[in-house]
């Protein structure tokens, strides 16, 4: 299976995802199609041996909407120097286009620019430099398109391009109402021209309304290519139903001024121009805020996005070179000096810096870098410079995916939207269906008054917005994710901030999770006749193997101590438990009390000094020497500053907290005491974490599981939200449904409160979408007309309906006043 | 360049659009005055219905369309420097108002009363028109030179001519519809006065014989105001 995101055009309402999702996902080899409206986007995961691409692209191109064709291709712009004439140009053009991976190449001699498209995998951007300075040119800095400038430049014209329709539509609409409506105002004598008279002129005033309406159609021709179109493919959406209303307007009031031009001058009473270009302003106004709306949503992708250098200093042939982003290489040597950003991953080679890391952990305080040390693409380098080889490029960088992740949260659908979804799948044929209903049943009502008939079918019509039911959940999601980004913190797509709203119960690990993870040793006890630092010596040649934490910390107490290890043999560890091996001709068993019982090792001589360590919340390390107990190695790691705070805020959310930990049970309870914790779940093996998490969800808990990722990721999976805590490692990234990028515990409660507030934030949008429509289609159907309320009239239905969207946008857009105050203790409420 | 021969198609498009609407509206119309071009076939209509009624007023140079009962008559002029008081104008017996108290004296001054009636009317210009020879013609200088003074009054389906001050002479569209179609249009022609001259020279509106003083909607569609004024209908047929 693959996975692909395209990004679709043509959208309109809910109506349109819901159908482009049912037809792509009809398809042999498709698993799962899901449709984001408001990011425009199409997440297909499909079967490419099936179904290629292309069918999936063509399928949906069929059904009247338009794929935006992603390309490897990239497209740069290089003002050329030294062109003379008509002839030059030709010259640049040939020496470029003879490069391998220039798909195409055009010189204009006027602007004294090449545009090159090219394939950056297959040909260097200074190699098309090269090739133009060889051919006797001089290729001057280069403006190169990228793709989120691109993306935000369509988004700007498509604005523009809007508000151009609405001001267009709104100088002709304006004085169109005018015209209709002055001679009805009888309150005041509103000046009126002579000539329009339309009890002296009517056909006259007719064709003035006519031509007044022509422009404001012309602007909304959208909403006829695609909502007829939509109609006549049997799956009609918001254009349809402002198509049908508007025409219905249009061709009622045109037989209205052809009866005028016979002489039937009642038709002058009868004339609904105004109504049609009216609804198409106030459409084209709400489309308008709504697009203005829809790019605030995604800025927390585009921060990021621009967050990543444009260019990079490569060392080639011992010189520094100033080159795109694009043309770094993996293994290339880079350079960079004091407050420039690292261009790419990679791993410091030479010198020292301090670099701000704050862009992917939160974390404010600079991280000093030595020789080995990784660095990443974006993160600030503030003090020394540096070089480093290039590790990952492009989408490999850790940035690229968190963007990548952050993208596709945005892109996901809450379980919470289905009902939204279901209703837009079936909302605008209903809808017409009740419109013609409502129109029909009016007709014989009203003894045949065809008039009010249609205007209860017009304004049935144009109140219906599914527009406000397909963007209630995406905007809040997307907004919600993105705020979460900005704060570190990665929350996996909509269904795991629609459970983490619901989490009642959150297990700690303790180790690098409640605890720093950096333990030291603080004690070597030793049985009668072993010598403290030989112990300390074998036990730490036995756990180099290891990769816990507790034996690495041993490992690191000999080495500052001074004490060479000795070379170990058949090494072994032995899961949640310790470790055993042979070291200088002994074996050494290093591990907690279970290992112990299971060797059967007394440990009555070291009882009550095991327990005195314990007490004091450290973890003591049992040492037998050929099947005999020879003392304890005590560890202790420290408890992050924010592990009291954010287990007080879990509390005051009204969350029940426990740890659960393979350390000892008097260790774990000491620590437990610290911090401030309910339950201690202790002396459990990692393999069994995953039992104790289920055993909380059997009792009916909402279980969170927060670790590492690194050791608890079956516990991490088994529970209802994983969450992840301390970096973007690609473990946490995978096994977890809330990735922390730093290490405060804080951001936990922030975490739950930020889904807490998306799926209020959700359910509001939902509330008011389908309460307005659940209000809005009865009134314009004339119920309280009925019984002796007023009528709505269309126009004021459009302006209801342009509303609505925006609205809907404007309460999703609240969420990014969501703000944290990490350290104090409280996460603040918007 | 794609972009602006797309944008030139779509504009010629549309100005190709919007000349065959109007030239088939236009073409149904035969002119954007359709209401006087109506007006002119109904005014026939109702002249041929009352043949005798129909008199040249030496006095006043004008076609005088007299009412059955005689007791009133709309006036009109085709020749405009000629006619020495109105272009056009309403000629009703003054008898009724004066005995509901009309104190002659406190009429406007576009009020005259002669030889026992009471003359209503305007001025429409002074150019010189044709000597026309029928009531028709005369009828037709009129609307082709002061077309707004011909209006229609969609309530009743009736056109109308503004004599001024809110008085009319009005005649139904098709007669041959009156009561069958419309309960409204009822009557083929009606003189309407403007009462509020008349009631503040004295005229107590209850009292004036001969005359309906009610209310009649005025204006287009949501604007049609209740207004009342003086009445006096007939049946023509």
């Amino acid at each position: 299976m693959k996975n692909e995101v395209l990004n679709i055009r043509g959208m309109t309402c809910a109506a349109c995802a819901q159908r482009i999702e049912k037809v792509v996902g009809k398809l042999a080899g498709i698993e799962q199609a899901s449709v984001n409206l408001a990011s425009e986007k199409l997440f297909v995961e499909f079967d490419p041996e099936v179904l290629p691409l292309t069918v999936i692209q063509d399928k949906v191109k069929k059904i009247g909407y338009e794929v935006v064709e992603k390309t490897d291709s990239s497209t740069v712009v290089i003002p050329i120097g030294g062109m003379t004439c008509a002839a030059c140009a030709q010259r640049v053009e040939k020496a470029v286009k003879k490069l391998e991976g220039v798909t195409n190449s055009s010189v204009n001699f006027a602007t004294e620019k090449a545009t090159v498209v090219y394939q950056p995998q297959a040909v260097r951007l200074s190699a098309i430099r090269e090739a133009i300075e060889k051919a006797g040119y001089e290729a001057l800095e280069i403006n190169r398109q990228d793709a989120a400038k691109e993306d935000r430049e369509r988004k700007q014209l498509e604005i523009k391009i809007l508000w151009t329709k609405f001001i267009t539509s709104a100088v002709f609409s304006l004085p169109l109402l005018y015209i209709a409506m002055a001679p009805m105002i009888t309150i005041v004598q509103l000046p009126f021209p002579a000539g329009l008279d339309p009890m002296r002129y009517p056909l006259l005033y007719a064709l003035a309304e006519l031509l007044l309406v022509l422009p404001a159609l012309g602007v909304g021709y959208k909403f006829y290519t695609v909502g007829f179109k939509a109609l006549w493919q049997r799956s009609p959406n918001m254009d349809s139903l402002i198509a049908i209303g508007t025409t219905a307007a249009v061709l009622y009031s045109l037989y209205n001024t052809w009866l005028i031009a016979k002489g039937n001058f009642m038709g002058v009473d009868h004339l609904y121009y105004e109504t049609a270009g009216v609804i198409i302003t106030l459409i084209l106004l709400g489309k308008t805020l709504e697009a203005v709306s829809k790019g605030r949503t995604g800025e927390a992708i585009k921060k990021l996005m621009g967050l990543a250098p444009k260019t990079a200093i490569v060392i080639q042939n011992g010189a520094e070179k100033e080159i795109p982003i694009d043309e770094v290489e993996i293994g290339d040597i880079l350079v960079v000096k004091p407050g420039a950003k690292i261009p790419v991953d990679g791993s410091v080679v030479e010198g020292r810096t301090a670099i701000d890391e704050s862009m992917l952990t939160g974390e404010s305080m600079p991280v000093n870098k030595k020789a080995g040390d990784p660095v990443y693409a974006a993160s600030l380098n503030t003090t020394g410079t540096i070089q480093f080889q290039a590790e990952k490029i492009g989408s490999d960088t850790a940035l690229a995916r968190i963007i990548q992740l952050v993208e596709e949260a945005q892109g996901s659908k809450a379980p919470i939207a289905q009902m939204a979804d279901i209703v837009s799948g079936y909302f605008v044929p209903v809808v017409c269906g009740i419109a013609a209903l409502a129109g029909i049943a009016w007709y014989f009502g009203t003894g045949g008054d065809i008039e009010f008939a249609l205007t209860i079918f017009i304004a049935v019509l144009v109140i219906a917005c599914p527009c406000a039911l397909g963007l209630a959940t995406p905007t809040a999601i997307m907004v919600g994710t993105g705020k979460g980004a900005e704060n570190g913190i990665l929350i996996k797509g909509g269904q795991a901030l629609e459970t983490a709203h619901k989490i009642n119960t959150i297990i700690f690990d303790k180790t690098g999770t409640i605890t720093e993870g950096k333990p030291t040793v603080t004690d070597v006890l030793t049985t009668e006749g072993v010598e403290k630092n030989r112990l300390l010596q074998l036990t730490a040649s036995a756990e180099k193997g290891s990769e816990h934490p507790l034996g690495q910390a041993i490992v690191r107490g000999a080495e500052d101590a001074g004490l060479p290890l000795f070379t170990m043999e058949n090494f072994e560890s032995l899961t949640g438990r310790g470790i055993e091996a042979n070291i200088d001709g002994h074996t050494i068993l290093a591990g907690n009390r279970k290992l112990m019982a299971e060797r059967e090792i007394s440990l009555t001589a070291m009882e009550e000094a095991s327990d005195l360590l314990a007490e004091e919340g450290k973890t003591p390390m049992y040492v037998a020497l050929d099947g005999t107990l020879s003392g304890i190695v005590a560890v202790a790691d420290v408890v992050k500053q924010s592990s009291r705070a954010a287990i007080e805020e879990l509390h005051h959310m009204g969350i029940e907290v426990a740890m659960i930990t393979g350390d000892n049970k008097k260790t774990a309870a000491a620590i437990a005491k610290q911090v401030g914790i309910d339950h201690v779940l202790a002396e459990v093996l990692p393999q069994d974490k995953s039992n104790e998490v289920k055993k909380l969800q059997e009792l009916g808990r909402k279980v969170a599981m927060v670790g590492d990722g690194i050791n608890d990721a079956p516990a991490l999976a088994q529970a209802d939200i994983g969450i992840a805590i301390g970096s973007g490692t690609d473990v946490a990234m995978e096994s977890a449904d809330i990735v922390l990028m730093r290490s405060d515990l804080m951001d936990v409660p922030t975490g739950i409160l930020l889904s807490k507030k998306t799926i209020q934030n959700i359910k509001q949008n939902l509330f008011w979408a389908f309460g307005y429509n659940v209000i809005g289609i009865p009134i314009a159907a004339g119920v309280l007309y009925l019984f002796g309320g007023p009528l709505l009239n269309p126009i004021f239905a459009a302006a209801a309906m342009s509303l609505s969207s925006v609205s809907v946008l404007a309460n999703a857009l609240r969420l990014k006043r969501f703000q944290t105050t990490v350290g104090k203790g409280r996460v603040s409420r918007p | 360049m794609k972009k602006n021969v797309k944008l030139i198609s779509a504009i010629g498009v549309a100005v190709v659009i919007v000349a065959l609407i109007l030239t088939g509206i236009l073409k149904t119309a035969g002119t954007i005055d359709v209401v006087g071009k109506g007006s002119v076939d109904s005014f026939e209509a109702v002249l041929s219905a009352s043949d005798s009624g129909v008199v040249f007023d030496e006095e006043n140079k004008g076609w005088k369309l007299e009412a059955p009962d005689g007791s009133a008559g709309f006036i009109w002029s085709g020749n405009f420097s000629e006619s020495p008081l109105f272009d056009v104008m309403l000629s009703v017996d003054a008898a009724p108002f004066v005995e509901a108290g009309l104190d002659i004296e406190k009429l406007p001054e576009y009020y005259t009363v002669q030889d026992g009636m009471l003359l209503v009317g305007t001025q429409l210009g002074e150019d010189q028109g044709k000597e026309e020879a029928t009531p028709k013609a005369a009828y037709e200088e009129i609307v082709r030179k002061y077309p707004h003074q011909i209006g229609y009054h969609t309530p009743m389906d009736h056109y109308n001519i503004s004599l001024g001050n809110g008085n009319l002479f009005e005649w139904a569209k098709n007669m041959e519809m009156n009561g069958s179609v419309k309960e409204a249009q009822d009557k083929d022609i009606v003189f309407v006065l403007h009462p509020e001259p008349l009631i503040a020279a004295g005229v107590d509106p209850e009292k004036v014989e001969g005359w309906a003083y009610t209310t009649v909607s005025m204006g287009m569609g949501a604007s049609a105001e209740e207004m009342y004024k003086f009445l006096k209908p007939f049946d023509l047929q």
